[in-house]
């Protein structure tokens, strides 16, 4: 199948080993990516959608748009842009009047949105596309022995009735399978499906509760799980859980928190038997532990 | 703390929210339990939100910077009970103080006129050269197409209204 790749703005600009994982994979898996040429910012919830309505649809018109053009739906990694790209498409669908209205703000540049394609995420291409089975067939190194835990986006689960992939959004499975495909052991843990607190003002506002509630996350999976990777699939969740550890080893000036966390598409194309100096290249906790097993 | 009721304004949901089930919020709480922001300082409280826009609260809410603690995480939009969507409540209420109060304007906004994105996509061509990536065909290399966005941006109310923010990048 030819998918849209919606990169966003973080994946090509601060973790490009993400992006190469992923055109590394993805075709070898049957999916094709197709490049958005001109796509713009999703809208970031940050920006548009918290100034006005004309410019955030608008801007979610003119990312759609070019996948119409194109005749292919979205895949999205980022579950930021994943959720702003649904929410564009939710509004732009319902509502006729706002629709019309964004079409006359395109209309100069030559587009229209008309809301034909789908936005889907990454890890739900690979799970109810690809299938974790293909994925044990195709891969030729296996994670054997080695337990991890899985950090669901929750831009992917919520709301469920427009975004949602999974048969339960309050107990999701897609990641864990698709993890377990590769050989690995997952392991369960009580803050499982908390949200990673990366996105948004939160960790701005209030820096030290922000820093707080993630810590319960890490210590929870230190004392209940033997993971030795944390396993994403959104580029936020990826950054954040990544670079809030060596934060708090700084803070406490000793080394608690060193547990690797990789995109799925960067465990999957290790496995695949591609180059970690190119796919898992750039990360602030060290990933030495896992990539030696390659 | 004592309200002063005689100066709330009763229109005030139509202005920053206007969606029905807003007023079939019962208080329970359940878009606070499980938002991550909760925990924040001060602590991002949707429920209270969602009575001071309903109240008419137009002074309190303005002044409320708690809305931008939030990190889209959409629980509240699954959890709650009445479908009040207290996530999009809470993007609307950004939007009214952004309306309101031009400080409240993300500068985010900016990078995304000057350059249609947040980060300096493309830019790192020698990172992504060595990781073996392609050039991306972003709409910074495009100048045609950036300006066509930025044209169509400019049509959009708070967008033309604060034009001073963007002279810079013309
Ligand atoms: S969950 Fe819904 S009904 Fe309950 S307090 Fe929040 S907005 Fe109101
Ligand atoms: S979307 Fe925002 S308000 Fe709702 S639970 Fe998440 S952080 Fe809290």
């Amino acid at each position: 199948m030819d998918l849209c790749f919606f990169l966003g703005c973080n994946m090509p600009a601060i973790r490009p080993d993400v992006e190469s994982a992923i055109r590394l994979t993805m075709p070898a898996l049957g999916v094709n990516l197709v490049d958005l040429s001109g796509y713009v910012c999703c809208p970031a919830f940050g920006a548009f959608p918290s100034m006005d309505t004309e410019s955030q649809f608008a801007t979610s018109g003119w990312n759609l748009s070019l996948a119409e053009e194109q005749g292919h739906d979205i895949m999205v990694q980022c579950g930021s842009c994943y959720s702003s790209l649904h929410m564009g498409l939710e509004h732009l669908h319902e509502d006729e009047e706002l629709r019309a209205r964004v079409n006359d703000l395109l209309k100069p540049s030559g587009r229209e949105v008309q809301c034909t394609t789908k936005v889907r995420h990454i890890s739900d291409v690979l799970y109810n596309e690809v299938g974790p089975e293909k994925i044990a067939e195709k891969i030729k190194k296996k994670l054997n022995g080695v337990h991890g835990i899985v950090q669901y986006p929750c831009h992917t689960l919520f709301p469920s009735e427009v975004v949602g992939f999974e048969e339960s959004p309050r107990k999701p499975v897609a990641l864990r399978r698709l993890t377990e495909a590769l050989g690995a052991t997952v392991d369960a843990f009580s803050l499982e499906y908390q949200c990673c607190g990366g996105a948004g003002g939160f960790a701005k506002t209030s820096p030290a509760e922000a820093d707080a509630f993630t810590k319960t996350k890490l210590d929870a999976i230190i004392n209940e799980t033997k993971a030795e990777f944390i396993v994403v699939s959104c580029i936020t969740c990826l950054m954040y859980m990544d670079g809030i550890q060596e934060k708090l080893n700084k803070q406490a000036g000793k080394e608690i928190y060193n547990i690797p966390v990789f995109d799925y598409n960067q465990l999957l194309a290790l496995c695949m038997g591609f180059d970690g100096h190119k796919v898992a290249a750039i990360s602030k906790i060290p990933r030495d532990s896992i990539l030696r097993r390659f | 703390m004592e309200i002063d009721f005689s100066a709330s304004n009763k229109n005030l949901w139509k202005e920053v929210y206007d969606n029905e089930n807003l007023h079939h919020c019962y208080n329970c709480g359940t878009c606070i339990t499980g938002c991550p922001a909760s925990f924040g300082n001060p602590p991002l409280l949707v429920r209270n939100l969602a009575r001071m826009v309903i109240l008419g609260l137009e002074e309190e809410l303005l002044d409320d910077p708690t809305p931008w603690s939030c990190v889209s995480c959409t629980r509240c939009e699954e959890m709650c009970p009445m479908d009040v969507k207290p996530f999009e409540l809470i993007l609307a209420i950004r939007k009214w103080q952004s309306l309101s109060d031009p400080t409240y304007i993300p500068t985010a906004i900016v990078e995304i006129y000057s350059r249609g994105y947040t980060q300096p996509v493309g830019t790192n061509t020698e990172m992504r050269e060595s990781l073996g990536l392609h050039e991306l065909p972003t709409i910074s290399n495009q100048p045609e197409k950036l300006k066509l966005f930025r044209e169509m941006l400019m049509k959009t109310p708070v967008m033309s209204e604060n034009d001073y923010m963007f002279m810079g990048d013309e």
